[in-house]
């Protein structure tokens, strides 16, 4: 597009000129030219120069009988772009108007004359009266200055430039008046050349002149911004063009065709250009479709047939720009309804990519075309000087030969030889590759933004080879990989075949032999030969060949002499480094993506998923290969995880190579009477592998070496896993396993897992017993050696909760554990004066809370070791003990195999004492307590103690353990030391002196006198400590188990009754009963007692004196009264 | 004239490629059926365009090249139909026939036990069936 005049390119802009008062020009032009729509201002610097207006007198109209020597001129357009205005405005400022008569007779002559120049060309005219701040004009001389110029007085604007209001408003009034005198004088214009046109077509003019009037008025319909118009007599323009094929006789043919091409062109692109801009992309497209349809056959002599391509590659070109430019403003394309129902358009169509990569195919054609005209001019040189002097001439497409006679320039017309001459030379000056690849660039670019990944890859394909054929083989290379990788993908083969033959042809230029052979074992192993188009000829085939099984073999043929060394590569051009020697050996990885896994595929799988160490296992090694014809393989080597697996298999039908045998000492060599392989047969191996350590063995590789310096490093599969081959899984082939045994095949895995040898150690827990809450129960642990030595050895200690859930609960707050675990792991003691120097200091010894490692030190065969776990219940829980003892058999190392043992045992964890208390109130002695008349007497612990009297606390500890227990203690503490008791607590009698037995269920019970000294009305009594000891032979630690005793109440009993009797009566002797009242509060009470008999109320007459007693009780007396009791039987007084 | 026809598996790999020139341009044929199945990919992926013929088989025009038009047909079980002739002026409703009888051809083909889905047609009866009907689709268009 950019070839294109400037003028073509753009949408006309309207042309005023102006003249006169210089100074203004500046300001009045860059008024107009942001005017919407912008007008183009030329400015003449004085009157004088109006005369540049005038028409050169020339012939009229050309009369019928003239030949007309062309269809456009070349330089019409810009004339009417740049130098013929559609309006004059003429500025005089107010004092040449308003001066002496003199002047305003100077201005009436300019007046004059200027009127006389436009009139020739129907130029409108405007006056610009410029009047200077403070100054004015008379109106009489206004109406004056219109009547010379003979103008209507819209069209004499006053401008003040000194005020910047008045100026702007009169500038626009200009803007205005001018936009519209322009627009009336292109429509004038326009009507006057349509006149032209109609009066032609009755009197069958020249068709030319008839183009030529289309133009213009199309032309000047745009300076209008009348698109409609335009459009119209453009496409009348380019339809009555086409008729001229064939017609019109007037020149050369080669160059007649070349003008009617040409002003095809133009035509055809302001005609896209209007209906892109229009937003009618269909219509652009289909336009563009009839465009190509109606000129795509006329191609022309054959001598000028590069031009006709050159012709066409620029159409697509151009438009496809158009596109690019006008689809950022359309949003989405495919949206758009495009075509019509009988010629649907494809969304293809309406994207740039598209038409750059047509423009690029024609292109191609011009080149190749170019080439031939080339090759059959012979004298090159001679016609060189001829083409010269040949400019284009004064007409669209046309060309001529400019010669100088003197100081004068004269075109002579060419012949067809002389005009091919020049084109020839022209078209030698274009690098048309380099063009092509931008082309085919702008196209994969923009395909693979749009993710047109097929599409894309052709135009790469294009690309990689224009630089194939330019010689860049690096950039081709990478073009072509990336091509390759999706025919690949998706099993073109025939593409592949071609793309990888460039590859290979760019790695021999190159010089790269390791891609060189690489891509060389890819085309020999690709599928091909099974091919449906197998008679596919090629006749532009590129360095692949033909893509066929002789090919194939060939190409196997020249890789396998390379590596094996019997053959540089013959056609090597750079030099004669492709050769693998010993300096320069060449070692191939085909791993599980590779496209190479068609040249060389390795499954491994072991008979068994499970072994013991040290115990063989059988191990199939299935190889495949799709070259061409059969390898032989001189020697496999198999490599494993554990490398001392790795094994060598040598081909005994080859001599054994001298190199190989001492490289990999140690390992295992078998040898195999043939290592074969054939197209598309498995080659199976069968040996057996046995390994010490336990673990993972995974066969990892297998490497083929053929040939002195040539190894394939082909990863091993397991067939269970194994992906189809790629390409070949398309073909329609027998389908073989790799293993003889199909069970093998569906099921065999690369890996096999070898168990760990049985331990020879016995781990012991001894525990007896349910654990007791609050005691270190001791668990003894014995390890015990009975055939392996024990090294580095480790006990792992885990306690777990039996319900599952963790050992502690976190919501359970407990003042004793901080970290609230119920049961823990409260250390590992060594028997004494055993080992303990020995402990490294390096040894493990941790312990957490469910948690120990400690370290085994080392045993003998038949040695033993034990350790004492301890382990402290909060809670009565049973637990889960798990103890794992690691070790190595042999060695100290780190890295040495590992052996565990693994013992578990439950323990349950129970309480052994429980402490319970109760009150007693002191021996026959009562105090009234109020709020126990109202309490229900059913509790037996009093909700509330009497103030200042003795009570009597009684502790009981009970047994609930399974095994008898020794009480050592058990005393009554003081919850907080420093605030002192609010009570007195004595215990009657020493503490124990020796310990107490307590057998299961047994309980023992202390007495405690409490007598509450404070005033508050609660009693805090302390705590109840239970010192005790299992009853063991050994001496075992002892527990304490504590319990906080709850709190009592205390208040101040109104009343105390004493009863004192004595301890027996004798039958018949009376005795006396004494019943001790007193008054503890300030009023005086009211008692009323009376004696009843428990045992026998018939027996009530046995009291001698019984009587209600009565009586008054002063406060804080004592009321005394002696009771006299004969009995007559047993009796008790109550 | 039909000079290619095209059957594409579902992983855009081409079960049966055949070309009928006399010209040596099969590779290009194969570029120009490869690169059509982007068409197809964008049919079958946006298919609100073709919105009245949403359980249409046929796709119409895929794509014209400088000297092809390449027609396109998707199979209800996803597989392509791909035919590129030189005719610029090609009814629609002859493509169609064309299809409709490569379909029937294309059924009976992988309708034999020993063919795998999925793997290239290599049957010599298909081939014979489909150069008929490509022949017959030249008849019928010039009659």
């Amino acid at each position: 597009m950019e070839e294109y005049p400037e003028e073509l390119r753009t949408p006309p802009v309207s042309l005023v000129s102006l003249v006169g008062c210089p100074e203004l020009h500046a300001a009045i032009s860059k008024h107009l030219h942001s005017e919407q729509p912008p007008i183009n201002t030329l400015a003449l610097p004085d009157f004088s120069k109006v005369s540049l207006f005038s028409r050169t007198p020339k012939g009229d109209d050309p009369s019928p009988a003239h030949v007309v020597p062309g269809i456009l001129k070349r330089d019409w357009l810009l004339k009417h772009r740049t130098r013929v205005p559609s309006v004059l405005a003429a500025l005089f400022s107010s004092d040449q108007l308003s001066g002496d008569p003199a002047q305003w007779l100077q201005v009436c002559s300019l007046l004059d004359q200027i009127k006389a120049v436009l009139r020739s060309r129907n130029i409108k005219f405007l006056l610009v009266v410029v009047v200077p701040h403070g100054d004015d004009i008379g109106e009489d001389r206004m109406l004056a200055l219109r009547k010379r110029a003979e103008l209507d007085s819209k069209y004499v604007v006053i401008l003040k430039p000194d005020e910047p209001s008045e100026l702007k408003q009169s500038l626009s009034r200009l803007g205005s008046a001018l936009a519209e005198l322009a627009n009336t004088y292109y429509r004038d214009e326009g009507k006057r050349v349509k006149l032209r046109i109609e009066k032609k077509t009755s009197s069958s003019s020249s068709i030319e002149l008839h183009i030529r009037y289309c133009f213009k008025v199309a032309v000047y319909a745009e300076f209008r911004r009348d698109w409609a118009e335009a459009l119209r007599f453009y496409e009348d323009a380019y339809h009555t063009l086409r008729e001229m094929v064939g017609t019109s006789k007037r020149l050369p043919a080669i160059q007649r065709l070349v003008e009617i091409k040409t002003v095809a062109e133009q035509l055809h692109f302001k005609i896209s250009t209007l209906l892109l801009h229009g937003g009618k992309v269909g219509e652009a497209v289909t336009w563009f479709r009839q465009h190509n349809g109606s000129y795509r056959r006329l191609v022309g002599t054959p001598e000028a047939v590069f031009l006709h391509w050159e012709w066409m590659s620029r159409q697509f070109l151009v438009f496809g720009e158009l596109l690019d430019k006008s689809s950022a403003a359309i949003t989405n394309i495919s949206s758009l309804a495009l075509g019509t129902a009988d010629k649907p358009l494809s969304e293809w169509e309406s994207r740039p990519a598209y038409y750059y990569q047509l423009a690029a195919h024609y292109l191609k054609e011009k080149r190749a075309c170019l080439e031939l005209a080339l090759s059959m001019s012979e004298t090159g040189n001679e016609m060189d000087n001829g083409a010269e002097s040949v400019v284009p001439s004064a007409y669209v497409g046309q060309f001529a030969r400019l010669l100088e006679q003197g100081d004068e320039f004269a075109m002579q017309s060419l012949t067809d030889e002389e005009y091919i001459r020049f084109a020839v030379v022209e078209g030698k000056r274009f690098q048309d590759s380099y063009e092509i690849i931008a082309l085919l660039k702008k196209s994969y670019e923009s395909y693979s933004n749009l993710k047109v990944q097929r599409m894309g890859s052709f135009c790469g394909f294009q690309i990689g080879k224009e630089y194939y054929m330019a010689g860049e083989f690096n950039n081709a290379k990478q073009l072509f990989d990336d091509i390759a990788s999706l025919y690949r993908r998706e099993g073109w083969v025939t593409l592949l075949w071609e793309v990888l033959g460039y590859l290979r042809e760019c790695a021999r230029k190159y010089g790269t032999v390791k891609e060189l052979i690489e891509y060389s074992l890819e085309m020999a192993a690709l599928p091909v030969s099974s091919g449906t188009d197998t008679q596919m000829k090629y006749r532009e085939n590129g360095p692949a060949g033909p893509a066929s099984l002789a090919r194939r073999e060939e190409i196997h043929k020249d890789v396998f002499g390379l590596v094996i060394g019997e053959s540089g590569l013959s056609s090597v051009e750079r030099n004669d480094d492709l050769k693998i020697t010993l300096d320069n050996p060449l070692h191939l990885e085909i791993d599980l993506v590779s496209p190479l896994r068609l040249v060389l595929l390795a499954s491994v799988a072991f008979h068994e998923q499970k072994i013991k160490p040290s115990a063989p296992t059988l191990i199939t090694l299935s190889l495949l290969s799709q070259l061409p014809l059969t390898v032989e393989i001189d020697r496999l080597e198999v490599q494993f995880n554990q490398s001392n697996c790795n094994f060598i298999i040598m081909n005994a039908q080859r001599p054994p190579l001298a190199a190989t045998a001492d490289d990999k000492q140690g390992h295992r060599v078998e040898t195999s009477s043939s290592l074969t392989l054939s197209t598309n047969k498995w080659l199976r191996l069968t040996y057996d592998v046995k390994s010490d350590q336990s673990g993972k063995l995974e066969c990892t590789s297998v490497i083929a070496k053929m040939g002195p310096y040539f190894t394939i490093c082909c990863r091993a599969e397991s067939p269970a896993s194994m992906e189809d081959l790629p390409l070949f899984k398309f073909e329609d082939r027998v389908e073989t396993s790799p293993t003889k045994d199909p069970a093998l095949a569906f099921t065999g895995q690369k890996a096999t897992q070898i168990e760990e040898p049985d331990p020879q150690v016995d781990l012991n827990l001894g525990a007896s017993g349910p654990a007791l809450v609050g005691e270190r129960f001791i668990v003894p642990v014995t390890v015990s050696s009975v055939g392996h030595a024990v090294y580095s050895g480790e006990l792992k200690i885990n306690l777990v909760d039996v319900r599952g859930g963790s050992l502690f609960s976190p919501r359970e707050t407990e003042a004793y554990s901080l970290d609230s675990h119920h049961v823990e792991l409260v250390g590992i003691s060594v028997p004494e004066g055993k080992d303990e120097t020995q402990l490294d200091t390096d040894e493990i010894n941790k312990i957490q809370k469910s948690f120990g490692l400690f370290s085994v030190p080392f045993l003998k065969c038949g040695e033993s070791w034990s350790c004492k776990l301890e382990i402290k219940w909060h809670r009565p829980k049973p637990v889960m003990l798990y103890v794992s003892l690691g070790y190595s058999p042999y060695s100290f190392e780190s890295t040495a195999q590992k052996v565990n043992v693994h013992k578990s045992l439950q323990i349950e964890g129970k309480t052994a004492i429980v402490i319970s208390h109760r009150f007693l109130l002191p021996f026959r002695q009562d105090p009234l307590l109020l709020s126990r008349i109202k309490a229900v007497a059913d509790s037996d612990l009093p909700a509330s103690l009497p103030r200042n009297e003795t009570c009597i606390l009684l502790v009981s500890a009970k047994n609930s353990a399974e095994v008898p227990l020794k009480l050592l203690g058990m005393t009554l503490q003081e919850d907080n030391e420093d605030t002192g008791r609010p009570c007195s607590v004595r215990h009657e009698g020493e503490d124990l002196l020796e310990p107490a037995l307590l057998v299961p269920g047994e309980e023992f019970k202390k007495v405690f006198t409490v007598i509450s000294e404070d005033d508050s009305s609660k009693l805090t009594i302390g705590t109840a400590c239970v010192t005790w000891t299992r009853d063991s032979g050994s001496k075992a630690a002892s527990v304490l188990t504590k319990q906080t005793l709850p709190d009592v109440n205390v208040e101040s009993p109104p009343l105390v009754v004493s009863l004192d009797c004595p301890p027996y009566a004798i039958l018949g002797d009376p005795f006396t009963y004494l019943v001790k009242i007193r008054n503890q509060t300030q009023l005086l009470q009211e008692l009323q007692a009376c004696t009843t008999c428990l045992r026998r109320p018939t027996d009530a007459q046995i009291y001698r004196d019984s009587s209600k007693i009565l009586s008054w009780v002063s406060t804080l007396n004592c009321c005394i009264y002696y009771i006299h009791i004969s009995l007559e039987a047993s009796l008790q007084g109550g | 004239m039909i000079v290619c026809v095209a059957v594409v598996g579902h992983q855009n790999n081409p079960l049966y490629i055949q070309s009928f020139t006399e010209a040596d341009d099969a590779l290009k044929l194969h570029h120009i059926v490869h690169c059509s199945l982007d068409v197809i990919d964008e049919r079958v992926n946006n298919p609100k365009k073709s919105g009245p013929t949403l359980n249409e088989t046929f796709l119409g025009l895929l794509y014209p090249t400088e000297n092809y038009k390449v027609y396109g047909y998707l199979t209800n079980t996803k597989v392509k139909f791909i035919v590129v002739t030189t005719d610029l002026d090609v009814r629609d409703a002859d493509v169609r026939n064309f299809f409709r009888k490569f379909h029937v051809a294309y059924v009976d083909a992988v309708s034999n036990p020993f063919h795998v889905p999925g793997k290239k047609i290599t049957s010599r009866t298909f081939a014979e069936r489909v150069s008929t009907i490509v022949k017959s689709f030249g008849l019928s268009s010039a009659g």
